[in-house]
């Protein structure tokens, strides 16, 4: 089981750092850190763990039915179901005291616990849990394959739903209903509708489908806690030659993005390399944080993992990571478009993790 | 992650509604003797924000800073192309973009010579990053803590509130017949077409769980696997309509029993008295439906930014009394003729329906 191969990868990490007990903080926006330990995946409120360096590990959940489906998906964990989330864990960390203690991720853990960092022993050890959620183990990459197919077959679903007439959110219900049914228990997805006016993706807002509309969409599913990403562009009806130049450009910076992937490069190697196909064409203000987030991004227990693909990030790309290269951005005749594959970065290039054309599709308008 | 539908609508959520629960959030900021108000919210713990400018962030976190005059104050770290879509959702607030959520409150206060005094919900589960923030930002503030103060307020819900409740419900219910048509031999089928129904009718978020087989474990857990389910099981949905979540539990089997068990149990919901402890209403109720044992219950609601958090439970013991017109999710597990029954639905106390 992957989780039996983390917790392993992690008791030795945790020796080899001297650390006696790791404090984790997870909830259902984000819980990568808690979920390479515990394997619990939480979807309500919010959860803390507590783990030992002899292996004992110790979840504490302040919901019944989330301490119902920890009992289940993660057994051998001691469940703790409290009224007071961070007394019971504060008191279990003072029974710790004298201990080397690491936190993870710092800037998430309640308020409370933090102010007594001190007094607890409590070092920030992002960072060091940071190297193991990115650099993965060949079943973590196995999942993200596995969640990359299924984002490849959830974009067909996706194409298919896609008609003039119907919603934006009708399109979301089609996709999530097939993820639910085939294996992905959660899925990260925003949708933009329209034309030139559209600047971004966000959720569904009830645009209808017309002829003529760009639809852009990430789709985010997530496999035994593995997201793998996939972003794609369809116009409803026939593209114009306008929609079908700028798509060219995307798919240009995009390969030249994954064409970059390889271990020892940095994710600022990757970010410049699209950002420069933008430059080339004269686009190159549309490579700014005014109108776009990033360039790619990490795949793994978070959809949106470290590292960042923007060209001040100076993190070192190892074999192990995986990614997805999305030339994501404005154009300023067009419309927002997207275009993003997933790899998993190997010695020498990458593994093309998403097999989804990369076409601008075209559905009947 | 929120992923369906998301939009503020003035018929549903009418300004005048968000402006009278500003001027009662400030009344009791006054009473208190708080300058500010703070309050934290991310897409895990959207309510208190949405409860005040009818906005839920699909993703990232941000913080509202609410003063005791003029609009309140909305700085996110979402980034500032997207503050067009946030302005769609929250027509009463500043929107401000920043990295730095607490940093750009904290300066905010800081720069108000006036304000001593802040109230922050749930301060001791505030992240330490935006915390810490806050607090070099604004160094000689003192901090309150505002959690019991704000859930006084949200105790009764109004009538927005109460119609977009309403709202949620049906598509739960709606969304929960699908279990009904037997279409769907295995869990994850059926997990994903109560899910497609429920976002097809407009929900903006819905968390299906099943337990596949209720007389072997009663536990209800999320699934996406293509376990087949028994004759005897149970379907939770938990279902947001525009930031109010509702859950909904039904048990399905191929007696009788379980149509009866629902059938008192919506005797029961609407017979929950104020004031009272539920544990023993509920075990006195229980005496009245044949064969039935009281295994467990519960009940949740909404008191802070969390959508559902726990009021009291059977198995957590606490206070357990209940305010009339206070809205709540009860959970009641039976043992029926020996065989594990659970339903769970929305009431408001003392009214017949939501």
């Amino acid at each position: 089981m992957i989780a039996d191969e983390r917790r392993k990868r992690l008791a030795e990490a945790m020796a080899e750092e001297g650390l006696d007990a790791l404090l984790l903080y997870g909830n259902a926006w984000q819980c990568d850190y808690l979920r390479y330990a515990t394997d619990f995946g939480s979807l309500e409120g919010q959860a803390l763990a507590i783990v030992r360096n002899d292996g004992q590990i110790a979840l504490y959940l302040d919901s019944p039915l989330e301490a119902d489906r920890a009992a289940l998906d993660c057994p051998g964990i001691e469940i703790h179901l409290t009224r007071d989330l961070v007394g019971e864990v504060e008191r279990a960390l003072e029974r710790l005291r004298n201990q080397r203690i690491g936190a993870a991720p710092q800037r998430l853990l309640p308020r409370r616990l933090a102010v007594r960092a001190a007094d607890l022993k409590l070092g920030d050890e992002t960072a060091f849990l940071d190297r193991l959620l990115m650099r993965k183990l060949a079943s973590e990459i196995d999942a993200i394959r596995r969640a990359s197919r299924l984002a490849d077959e959830g974009y067909r679903v996706f194409m298919q739903a896609a008609r003039p007439g119907r919603a934006d959110y009708e399109l979301v219900a089609e996709t999530e209903a097939f993820f639910r049914a085939h294996g992905a228990d959660d899925n990260f997805q925003i949708i933009g509708v329209g034309g030139v006016e559209v600047r971004g993706m966000a959720p569904p807002s009830g645009k209808r489908l017309k002829r003529g509309d760009m639809v852009t969409t990430e789709l985010t599913p997530c496999v035994e806690g593995y997201y793998a990403q996939i972003c794609r562009t369809l116009v409803v009806g026939e593209a114009t030659p306008e929609q079908k130049a700028a798509h060219a450009l995307w798919r240009e910076s995009m390969e030249a993005g994954i064409a970059t992937v390889r271990d020892g490069v940095t994710a600022a190697d990757i970010a410049r390399a699209e950002n420069d196909v933008f430059r080339k064409h004269g686009l190159g203000q549309y490579t700014t944080s005014e109108y776009t987030r990033v360039r790619g991004h990490g795949m793994g227990l978070f959809a949106d993992s470290k590292p960042h693909l923007l060209e001040d990030v100076t993190t070192r790309i190892e074999a192990g990571m995986a990614l997805v290269v999305h030339p994501n951005t404005y154009h300023p005749v067009v419309g927002y478009m997207v275009l993003g594959d997933g790899v998993a970065v190997t010695k020498d290039g990458c593994e093309l993790l998403t097999r989804t054309p990369r076409e601008l599709f075209s559905v009947p308008g | 992650m929120r992923r369906g539908l998301m939009g503020w609508n003035a018929q549903e959520l009418p300004i005048a509604a968000l402006e009278a629960r500003l001027s009662r959030l400030r009344a009791e900021m006054d009473a208190a003797g708080l300058d500010a108000f703070v309050v934290y919210t991310n897409n895990v713990r959207p309510s208190a924000v949405h409860w005040i400018t009818g906005f839920t962030p699909y993703w990232s976190d941000a913080v509202l800073l609410v003063p005791t005059t003029g609009a309140p104050v909305f700085a996110t770290a979402l980034s500032k192309r997207v503050s067009e879509w946030i302005r769609t959702i929250d027509p009463v607030s500043e929107i401000v973009n920043t990295p730095k959520p607490g940093a750009l409150i904290g300066a905010r206060l800081a720069a108000d010579s006036t304000v001593r005094r802040v109230g922050v919900l749930e301060y001791d589960m505030l992240p330490a990053g935006l915390a810490d923030d806050l607090a070099a930002a604004a160094p000689a503030i003192e901090w309150i803590d505002g959690t019991a103060l704000f859930a006084a307020l949200r105790r009764v819900p109004d009538a927005a509130e109460r119609g977009l409740l309403a709202r949620a419900d049906a598509i739960a219910v709606a969304a929960l017949r699908e279990a009904d048509a037997a279409k769907a031999t295995d869990a994850g089928t059926l997990a994903g077409a109560i899910e497609k129904r429920a976002r097809l009718d407009a929900a903006e978020e819905a968390y299906v769980a099943l337990a596949p087989d209720l007389d072997r474990d009663r536990r209800l857990n999320r699934t996406s696997q293509p376990t087949p389910h028994a004759a005897r099981f149970a379907v939770r949905a938990s279902v947001a309509y525009k930031g109010c979540w509702v859950r909904r539990i039904r048990t399905l089997a191929a007696d009788g029993g379980a149509a009866k068990a629902a059938g008192w149990f919506a005797g029961l919901l609407g017979a929950i008295e104020p004031g009272k402890p539920l544990a023993e209403q509920i075990a006195a109720r229980v005496k009245d439906l044949p064969g039935a044992g009281l295994t467990g219950w519960m009940a949740e609601s909404c008191t802070g930014s969390y959508p559902l958090s726990l009021l009291a439970s059977s198995r957590m013991p606490g206070p357990d009394t209940l305010a009339d017109g206070q809205f709540a999710v009860l959970t009641i597990e039976l043992a029926l003729d020996g065989r594990p029954w659970i339903g769970a639905a929305p009431l408001v106390v003392g009214a017949p329906a939501l």
